[in-house]
């Protein structure tokens, strides 16, 4: 450990039981955490132990094991509501981040939205934040605005602005691009859409997993993210809703777990949360979320944060003193999320080569096919650090493109 | 029905470890087309759709006999697509449809990851529908 590192990753790594593991006889390295993260031993015991001795549906029995479930699947929206700075009502659990952002999609355009009205999303989005919007404009009629992105991957303030009229209802942006890892000013974002009523929903599937996220601070009105990106597991994943905008949307689906009453004639229902979770939740998922929330807790998102930038700084340094490296992202402002491609090969290609060398990396379009598209590419490589990579691994990438380089003859 | 390009490929990818086959692949695909594949039929609609990197095949039929010829973007798959397009050309179309998954596994990329050998997999049934239509 050096000293300018901020905790002893080899202590981490250790808590990640896959990372010791090796995939054509040499030892993994991966650099696919954007995708998703590997999950800690605390996360996995968690769910085991939740399955093994604490098991029973939710909000349901009034027998024993029933409530100590709904105990530990309540204590874990808890312990989410307190890492975001958010109440716990607050808190809706979805399947994933491409889940809430279609609820807020589908409710937040039932209750509001009206044909020629307006969303401004922008050109860097994953799929699940264009998608969702594109499919309201084919049903209701609104029409869906698109912020540019600069050559390095900076979103264009001066055209968001520009964008506000009176017809915009609602903003919804990507916290951190999952492509060009840069980070958004998310702040100025709000305070501008505020200054004319819109509410702002921010994707933050890969803002929530390298630093502090303050939703009361930010005054952002919805914040998504996926459980499985954050060391926990797939399967789970959080809307946190201003609660007073959040009871003026309608349920998202009918069921069970989110109605008052229930009579032949109709149903009343529940407020948020449990109005937006119909049916059986993922229960053991959820206490997995809680439980990855409490270990990078522990470890301090601010020292992950160092760590990451710190291996950041290393790969784009040396990857850009080989020859023919082309970064896309180089945002001032950016996490540990790096896209580039070598001039004249295909990015399968040295994805391949670095695969047998044991090195994960994606290649593609990231679910973020206009990006690429207006970045200039058809597709490219990415690769992506988490709290548990190292600065051997960042050589072992550098390393492996290299040799790509050379078998490919670029 | 002749396989023999078919069992040759079998039969050097045979002898290699994975390292080699993962070479083997590459140097075919560099070496590829032998017979050019031309430029103006990297057209969308010679595309096959779904793959990570672009794919085209075309297709001619003589006497009965289909033959192909493939093309892509990134040097291992064009090696992928030579070796089936190579492995599968000059049967007839009922020939052509009993090729199956088998086939495709006796090529024994054990050293390419099985999204490729699902891509492979792809480009056979893309292949059968060619000489299908
Ligand atoms: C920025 C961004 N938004 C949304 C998603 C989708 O999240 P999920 O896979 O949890 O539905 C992802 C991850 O793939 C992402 O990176």
């Amino acid at each position: 450990m050096t000293s300018n590192q901020a905790y002893d990753v080899e202590k981490i790594r250790a808590d990640f039981p896959i990372l010791g593991r090796e995939v054509y006889g040499k030892s993994l390295v991966f650099l696919d955490s954007a995708a998703s993260a590997q999950k800690p031993r605390q996360v996995i015991s968690a769910m085991v132990e939740m399955m093994e001795n604490d098991y029973a549906n939710v909000h349901r029995g009034a027998h024993f094991l029933s409530q100590v479930a709904t105990e530990k699947f309540e204590s874990a929206r808890e312990k989410v509501a307190q890492f975001i700075n958010a109440d716990k009502d607050e808190i809706i659990f979805t399947r994933g981040g491409t889940e809430a952002m279609n609820l807020v999609a589908s409710c937040f355009g039932a209750a509001h939205l009206q044909a020629g009205d307006q969303v401004v999303t922008s050109v860097m989005e994953h799929h699940a934040n264009i998608v969702p919007w594109q499919m309201l404009a084919e049903t209701k009629g609104i029409e869906v605005l698109f912020v540019p992105v600069d050559a390095r991957g900076v979103l264009d303030m001066a055209v968001f602005e520009g964008l506000l009229g009176p017809k915009v209802k609602m903003v919804s942006l990507a916290h951190v691009s999952n492509v060009l890892g840069t980070v958004n000013p998310v702040e100025e974002i709000i305070s501008l859409a505020h200054s004319k009523d819109i509410p702002v929903m921010l994707d933050g599937c890969q803002g929530i997993t390298h630093g502090k996220v303050d939703v009361k601070a930010l005054d952002v009105d919805f914040y998504v993210f996926s459980g499985h990106k954050l060391y926990g597991p797939s399967g789970i994943g959080v809307l946190y809703g201003k609660k007073d905008l959040m009871n003026t949307l309608p349920p998202h689906q009918g069921g069970g777990d989110m109605i008052e009453t229930v009579t032949l004639e109709g149903t009343t229902f529940k407020e948020s949360p449990h109005r937006f979770e119909a049916g059986t939740p993922a229960i053991v998922e959820a206490v997995g979320l809680g439980a990855a929330i409490d270990y990078v807790s522990s470890v301090g998102m601010d020292a992950i944060s160092v760590h990451e930038k710190l291996l950041l700084e290393q790969a784009m340094a040396k990857l850009s003193a080989l020859e023919g490296i082309e970064l896309i992202g180089t945002a001032p402002n950016k996490v540990s999320v790096l896209a580039f491609n070598v001039t004249g090969i295909h990015p399968l290609d040295v994805a391949t080569v670095l695969d047998r060398q044991g090195i994960a990396v994606r290649v593609g379009q990231h679910c973020a096919e206009p990006l690429i598209k207006a970045m200039g590419y058809e597709a490219t490589i990415r690769a992506s650090f988490g709290m548990y990579n190292t600065l051997e691994e960042v050589d072992k990438l550098v390393t492996g493109v290299e040799k790509a380089k050379m078998m490919f003859g670029a | 029905m002749s396989l023999e390009l078919y069992q040759e490929y079998v039969e050097a990818l045979e002898m290699l470890d994975d390292d080699l086959r993962f070479e083997y692949i590459i140097d075919l695909g560099k070496a590829a087309p032998e017979t050019p594949f031309p430029e103006d039929f990297m057209r969308d609609e010679n595309l096959m759709h779904g793959c990570m990197s672009r794919v085209w095949i075309i297709h001619r039929v003589e006497d009965g006999k289909h033959n192909f010829s493939g093309e892509s973007d990134a040097v291992i798959v064009k090696g992928l697509v030579s070796m089936m397009t190579k492995s599968f050309s000059g049967l007839t179309a009922d020939e052509l449809a009993g090729i199956t998954l088998d086939h495709v596994r006796k090529l024994n990329l054990g050293a390419l990851t099985t999204q490729r050998q699902v891509g492979m997999m792809a480009m056979l049934k893309h292949m059968q529908k060619l000489a299908a239509v």
